[in-house]
């Protein structure tokens, strides 16, 4: 490579970091505007829409909603994920990789689609909308995510060791939990992670499938269409710094994960 | 670890394991062919072989891995060909060692005897015991990671050891480690294995390991056995051309069978009368047959020694190897057959290049069965 493509390649690399982080460094600004207004020019400063958002008890409510959805959804992800993938790894079978295409399927169909028929769905179950209705949704959505992870750490799971605790006297069921599941720990915090994020963040889902309680994107788009107030920049803000946290933890730990223990 | 081998019920000697002829199909592909073989308690058993000769297959159907197509495992007089290995009396060290990374070195050999139900303060004491039986104790609270291969192998061998099986079974447990702390390993594992009174049964293609180590060597090849009997009826009576040529380094003789009595038989090889014996039925006179003679037992002489029985020859390469020398020497004329011999390097500096002689016992000459 010349001198002067790496000038150039690191010029457009610096530019789409710009592009990507302006807007966000300016939402984050917004929401210490002490104004009424969102846009320059800024006159003065104020904490007053952050602290506002941490005593408004709607906004909290309705985190603390997202927060139970996004935790009852990974968990049920992290449940049958881990039963799909323990069954579809090690087993060979007739149309393996017919029901490994179905399992990824939820992953990648658009979310609009997903959500009018999970929609229609949920009526036809009798399931009314509200939270239980997003908890399926959003599990059903997470669980190739989940499947994917686990399996990929399954597959690098001796058998050996499975064996072992079958000859030192575990039949399977214990094998499982004393063996396979530890083995697999590093494998589900990072879906595990990954599923809370994805949930938390699912707007088209949680609209379609909720009842009039709003989940935080929703509450968002709600406040949104009354006009942009600083208070929106609060608490987007605050999503951002949760999210990021949380993303690059998971990160961290797939990295752990991908290393091997 | 005295009290744990004093709770085998099985006196030594006695069948412990019987596999009762034995067959094992993968596919097309005959594992096992109709083996038929006994175990003895308190024996150090070594399947050896290539690798796809059925010794693994044979170890995995002892620890219930495998079932066998036909035949039964009669294991201390209960038939255990249907049990899963979690309900047999058997215990396994991996060839990978298959230590739980999770787990402590003290909880990876506490595993077997949680399961088995074994109160607290039990476990606590014959877990200690068995650290230090094996010289871990300074490990107990290291995870798997942190361990040497060394290490890694006997807290494998502890956690086998710790349920008290009937029978221990170890898939080449050795392979992962460097060459020369085989050789100190195989020493260790042959006194673990004496001190327990364990029947052990151990699979390896390693021929120096398996003749180091056991009381007892089966050969396999492509599923069937090939010799079953000591190290030394293996190393200087092998009964066939495969066990000759998988054990150690060997002349092969070919000449005709002359006759002969008692075990003993005179063998034509081109025109030299040469003596060996035979286990077994004697081969028909004029037959054909193939004799082994190991490197070391081929005597040099500088001088024709006075016992009329030596062979004249000369010298045709010398690769000196250390302590020892191999000598290539060609037998008679200049189209003679080559005897090659592996002698103490500096006596090897005494012999000369064109002209000398050699002998050997001929109890040392062994008559292979095909």
């Amino acid at each position: 490579m010349t001198r002067h493509t790496r000038i150039l390649m690191s010029v457009i690399y610096w530019a789409f970091i710009v592009y990507l982080f302006v807007p966000l460094v300016l939402m984050v600004m917004m929401g210490f505007k002490d104004s009424k207004f969102i846009g320059f020019p800024i006159r003065g400063w104020t904490l007053e829409w952050y602290t506002g958002i941490f005593q408004d008890a709607e906004v909290l409510s309705v985190f603390a909603y997202s927060m139970t959805i996004a935790i009852a959804s990974t968990a049920l992800s992290l449940a049958i994920g881990t039963w799909v993938a323990c069954f579809l790894g090690p087993n060979r079978f007739r149309g393996k990789l017919i029901v490994f295409a179905l399992t990824c399927l939820p992953a990648v169909i658009p979310g609009i689609i997903s959500a009018i028929s999970l929609r229609i769905y949920a009526r036809a179950l009798d399931i009314e909308p509200g939270m239980l209705a997003i908890i399926l949704g959003h599990t059903v959505h997470n669980v190739p995510f989940v499947a994917l992870v686990v399996m990929a750490r399954l597959a690098t799971l001796p058998p050996s060791h499975i064996e072992a605790a079958r000859d030192l006297g575990a039949d399977s069921i214990v094998a499982f939990f004393r063996v396979t599941l530890p083995y697999l720990i590093p494998a589900l915090v990072g879906a595990g992670i990954f599923c809370m994020l994805l949930s938390f963040d699912d707007f088209v889902r949680s609209f379609f499938l909720g009842s009039y309680e709003p989940t935080l994107p929703v509450l968002i788009f709600a406040m949104l269409r009354s006009g942009m107030s600083p208070e929106i920049n609060a608490i987007s803000a605050v999503v951002l710094v949760l999210t990021a946290v949380l993303g690059l933890w998971a990160e961290r730990s797939m990295r752990r994960l991908n290393r091997g223990s | 670890m005295t009290e744990a081998a004093a709770k085998t019920e099985v006196t030594a000697g006695e069948t412990i394991v019987h596999l009762e002829r034995i067959t094992k199909r993968f596919g097309a592909v005959t594992a096992i062919d109709d083996l038929d073989m006994r175990i003895r308690a308190g024996e150090f058993i070594t399947f050896l072989g290539p690798s796809g000769c059925g010794k693994s297959t044979t170890l995995r159907i002892l620890g219930g891995f495998e079932t066998p197509d036909e035949g039964r495992v009669v294991i201390d007089g209960e038939d255990v060909t249907a049990r899963p290995p979690n309900r047999r009396d058997v215990n396994m060290v991996f060839q990978d060692y298959a230590l739980f990374p999770h787990m402590s070195v003290a909880r990876n050999i506490a595993f077997g005897l949680e399961l088995k139900g074994r109160s607290k303060a039990e476990i606590v004491e014959q877990t200690d015991a068995l650290l230090d039986f094996l010289q871990l104790t300074g490990l107990k609270d290291r995870m798997p990671d942190q361990l040497s291969g060394g290490q890694r192998q006997r807290v494998a061998l502890a956690r086998a050891l710790a349920p008290d099986p009937k029978l221990l079974l170890l898939d080449e447990p050795l392979g992962a480690l460097d060459a020369k702390l085989r050789g100190q390993v195989q020493v260790e594992l042959k006194q673990i294995q004496k001190r327990t009174g364990k029947t052990f049964f151990f699979v390896t293609h390693d021929q120096e390991e398996a003749l180091t180590m056991s009381d007892r060597i089966v050969v396999m090849n492509n599923g069937r056995v090939e010799q079953d009997g000591t190290p030394e009826e293996l190393y200087f009576h092998p009964q066939s051309r495969f066990v000759a040529e998988f054990i150690g380094e060997t002349n092969l003789i070919e000449g005709i069978a002359r006759g002969g009595d008692n075990g003993s038989l005179v063998i034509d090889w081109n025109g030299v009368d040469l003596h060996g014996t035979v286990q077994g039925p004697m081969p028909d006179s004029g037959a054909s047959v193939t004799a082994a003679l190991r490197l070391e037992s081929v005597v040099c002489h500088a001088a024709k020694p006075a016992n009329g029985r030596a062979l004249a020859g000369r010298v045709v390469s010398r690769i000196f190897k250390g302590s020892r020398t191999t000598l290539d020497i060609r037998i008679g004329e200049e189209d003679g057959a080559v005897v090659r011999a592996y002698m103490d390097a500096g006596e090897a500096e005494g012999i000369a290049q064109d002209q000398l002689w050699v002998s050997w016992d001929s109890s040392r000459l062994s008559v292979l069965r095909d």
